[in-house]
This record gives C-alpha cells, structure tokens and sequence, in this order.
C-alpha cells in the first residue's frame, strides 16, 4: 500500500488520491515560446528518484497538493503544510 | 432572506429563504433507500439507521473569513451549535450542517450578508445525499472492514469530521457518540445511498447488525 502525505487530510491511501503527474510550473502565456508550451503539455523528465508531483486528494479534502516522492522506492519527503502551493521546477 | 452566490459563476444565483419545511422543495421527501427487511434484529449491538431526512446544508466559504468564524468548526472537527445543529467541518472551506429545520436555519442564517465581504454558498442538500447513523461499540470494528481509516480515539475522537472511502464510495463520516456508546453520522450522494446501505448490512452482519430503514 502507498501512503500518500496529504497536508490535509494525513496519510491516505493511494487508492483514495489521483495522481496528478509532474509538478511543473506553468509557462507565463505572455511570452512563453511553442518550444516551452510544448516542453510544459507533454515532455515529462520521468526520473529514478526524486520526483516532484502533483495528488489530488478525491476522496478527503478534494483539494490539489504537490509532494516529493522517490519513484525508485515510493519514500515521500518534505509533506507539503496545509496552503502549501509549491510547484514544481519549469 | 439567505442570498447565495456561486463561486463558480460569481453572481448571486437564487433567493434561498430558509424555511421551517424539512426540504424547501415542494416534493415530498423520499429516502434513497429500501431495506427489504426493515427493523430486523440481529442479535446485537450494533444499529444502522436510515436518517436521510434530516435537513442538511453545505455552506462554502473561504477556510478563513467570517464565515468561517460563524460556523466555528475547523476542518476535520464538529461542534453543536446554540441552537442544536450540528456544525461539521468536512473540508477546508466547507461545512456541513444538520439538524432539524429550525436549528439549521438558526445555524446558517448569520451567513445572511456575509456576501458582502466573501464569496459564500449555502445549498440544502436534504435532497441530495442519504445520511445514515451507525451505532454500537462494534462499529468501528464494521467500518474498519469498509473504510481504510484508523477508527481508534486517538486518530478519530468523539466529534471528529473525516472524508474517505468507505466501500468505494466517497462519504464525509461524522464521529458522534451518543450516551457514551460509538455513533458515526456517514454522508454520501443520494444515488449511491442504497449500494451503501446494502454495503454496511453486508459488513455489519458479523457483529449483530440491526437495519431500520423506517423513517
């Protein structure tokens, strides 16, 4: 079973989030270029390790949250607070 | 009068005038749920009781706001309000208030003018989601067989508020003893309440369980 930090909510099973896929900061529309548009909707860097990635808590808080977790050995670090709106990097 | 704004569509979307009626609407009140075998007895301490009709309200606002500060119940905790409702803290931003009519309407009315400071909501949900009341020392050994929560005093005391899983169907779960003896208040939407029912008869059976699907 995956425990997945929620700040709200504590430790839940996965089964009750949805993965959300990486956490990437969104691109500022105003001057971002197709390149960056397109690096943001689809190229993911799919790691061994440490990921930054978004859940969304569907059967607790319904709220969206980002966390760290290794996808070599699932340990999540670093459990965002309640609030927290962190992303991750562009 | 009780304006409601809609976050979603930021404009003020009904009129609400909390009434004395259970459900404001003029339908009559029909509970989500047939128990083939109503009021069976089995053998132990553990009831489950259909109590759909009772007035529930969600009110939504900001987690920190005056609305917030009127309904007095922080996320994941329940209080009983002056005027007899239940105020439980469901979600960050999000309550649930039940009772009968006049103690709801007592508990939700300050919200009455509060859209001028904040985006807030108020919607009867009397309608739309079934409400059942498990009682008896062995529920939280029922609920541990549908719902992946720890049911111990010490994660889930006396009044705590959660929202999970419970049978694969998504349910705000209410702890509130009831003369000292284990009673949890279990919310999902309407259209799930009779597979739910069913569910918690199915996981209940062990210990005794008593259905009453009479009101």
């Amino acid at each position: 079973m995956l425990l997945v930090p929620c700040p709200n909510c504590g430790p839940r099973n996965s089964t009750d989030l949805r993965y959300g896929g990486e956490s990437h900061a969104r691109p500022d529309p105003n001057d971002a270029s197709p390149a960056e548009w397109r690096a943001y909707l689809y190229l993911r860097d799919n790691p061994a390790g440490w990921l930054r990635e978004n859940w969304y808590c569907a059967s607790g808080c319904r709220r969206w949250f980002s966390v760290e977790r290794n996808t070599a050995t699932n340990e999540f670090r670093e459990p965002p607070l309640p609030g927290d709106k962190r992303g991750g990097a562009a | 009068m009780l304006r409601v704004r809609c976050p979603a569509w930021w404009c003020i979307v009904a009129d609400h005038r909390v009434s004395s009626d259970p459900a404001k609407s003029a339908l009559a009140f029909e509970s989500p749920v047939v128990c083939d075998n109503p009021a069976s007895n089995g053998g132990g301490d553990l009831t489950l009781s259909d109590i759909s009709s009772t007035v529930k309200w969600l009110v939504r606002a900001g987690a920190e706001g005056p609305a917030a500060d009127l309904l007095d119940a922080q996320f994941g905790t329940s209080r009983a309000a002056a005027g007899g409702a239940l105020v439980l803290g469901s979600r960050p931003g999000e309550w649930i208030v039940v009772g009968t009519a006049s103690e709801v309407a007592a508990a939700v009315a300050g919200i009455d003018g509060l859209e001028e400071q904040e985006f807030c909501s108020a919607l009867d949900w009397t309608h739309g989601r079934a409400m059942f009341r498990v009682t008896g020392a062995s529920a939280p050994r029922m609920l541990e067989k549908v719902c992946g929560l720890d049911w111990s005093d010490h994660m889930t005391p006396d009044g705590a508020v959660v929202s999970a899983s419970v049978a694969l169907v998504t349910c705000d779960i209410a702890r509130n003893d009831r003369d000292g003896v284990r009673s949890y208040l279990i919310f999902c939407d309407r259209s799930f309440g009779q597979y739910l029912f069913d569910a918690l008869i199915d996981a209940g059976n062990e210990f005794g369980l008593s259905a009453d699907a009479t009101f």
